[in-house]
């Protein structure tokens, strides 16, 4: 796992808080001084485990991660998907062990924040604070639509509303555009998300292939019927708040 | 204890449509579906398309052969 001190990755950090909030100079200054290291991880490698008491929170730079929760025999529900930009273990600032894991599904560029510079960050700047608090909110809002899709919509449904999110979040970081963004996900990886089997994602993704709604080649998603996967999906992107993500 | 398997088209909206029906002293307590060759590595086993009470399963699983998949159903209905 070789790391390295990197002045891009805060940088990475000070547009993604841009995005949502205008920054004064100082609290740019604090945000690039942090003292963050990145790692180059493999695909599949776990950044954090369950348990684990962790003494700094990961900013993903590059590749994919997931959250994730495995039952005793080994059954594994995926709770929500990192890109670019996301903060996925910032709980662990103010809750220390771990109820979940946090693993990487592709290979991934990651940077560490220790607690204590992010600590003493928001500390000294509480508006920083409140927009890092203001991520988890949104973090939130996303595992309510999981929550409801799982819940509620059929297995096409869900697939559906899972593409138009990942689009939108993605065309957010810059990661995709013309309705075409990379899946570098498996079957079964979809299939652990949203609580089905990879027998029945295939029937979708076969179907929606036959309706013309997408194709798939390798990992790259293309959706050809934008309006008509929203409209399957009931697709209301309010609780992404991509107005203030675009980062 | 014995299962009786009677062969039925199931409408699956694909092409999975060789499938059985599992009863159990009468009861209806499987459908298992032959996965056809639209599933890769997995085409030609058993899916457990559904299962009923005991034999329900939130991660339905795919056997290789239908002897594994009776002595799964067979199990279940055990417990």
């Amino acid at each position: 796992m070789p790391s390295a001190l990197n002045p891009h990755a805060t940088a990475r950090l000070v547009r993604k808080l841009e995005s949502i909030a205008t920054l004064t100079d100082e609290q740019r200054q604090a945000i690039e001084s942090l003292p963050v290291r990145t790692y180059d991880l493999r695909a599949r490698q776990d950044i954090v485990r369950d348990g684990d008491k962790p003494s700094h929170c990961c900013l993903i730079l590059e590749g994919w991660a997931c959250r994730y929760k495995v039952l005793g025999d080994g059954r594994r529900q995926i709770l929500s998907f990192h890109i670019a930009s996301d903060l996925p273990d910032l709980q662990s600032l103010h809750v220390p062990t771990m109820d979940h894991g946090l693993g990487t599904l592709t290979k991934a560029t990651v940077a560490f924040i220790p607690h204590e510079s992010l600590r003493d960050l928001t500390l000294q700047h509480p508006s920083i604070g409140a927009l890092l608090w203001r991520d988890t909110l949104i973090d939130a809002g996303i595992f309510r639509a999981w929550m409801v899709s799982m819940g509620r919509r059929s297995a096409f449904e869900q697939v559906a509303h899972l593409f138009c999110e990942l689009y939108l979040k993605l065309q957010a970081v810059g990661l995709a555009e013309h309705y075409r963004c990379p899946l570098p996900i498996t079957q079964i990886d979809l299939a652990d998300t949203l609580g089905l089997t990879s027998v029945h994602i295939n029937r979708v993704l076969k179907e929606m292939r036959g309706r013309s709604l997408i194709t798939l080649r390798g990992h790259t998603l293309v959706i050809e019927a934008w309006d008509e996967l929203l409209r399957i999906a009931e697709f209301d992107p309010t609780y992404l708040q991509l107005e203030h993500r675009a980062a | 204890m014995s299962l009786r398997l009677q062969p039925v088209q199931v409408g699956t909206g694909g092409s999975d449509t060789e499938s059985l029906l599992v009863f159990s002293d009468g009861f209806l307590v499987a459908v298992l579906v032959q996965l056809s060759d639209e599933h890769e590595e997995t085409t030609g086993m058993w899916f457990l398309e559904a299962g009923f009470s005991p034999v329900d399963h939130p991660v339905p699983p795919t056997f290789a052969d239908l002897d594994e998949a009776q002595v799964w159903i067979a199990q279940r209905l055990e417990r």
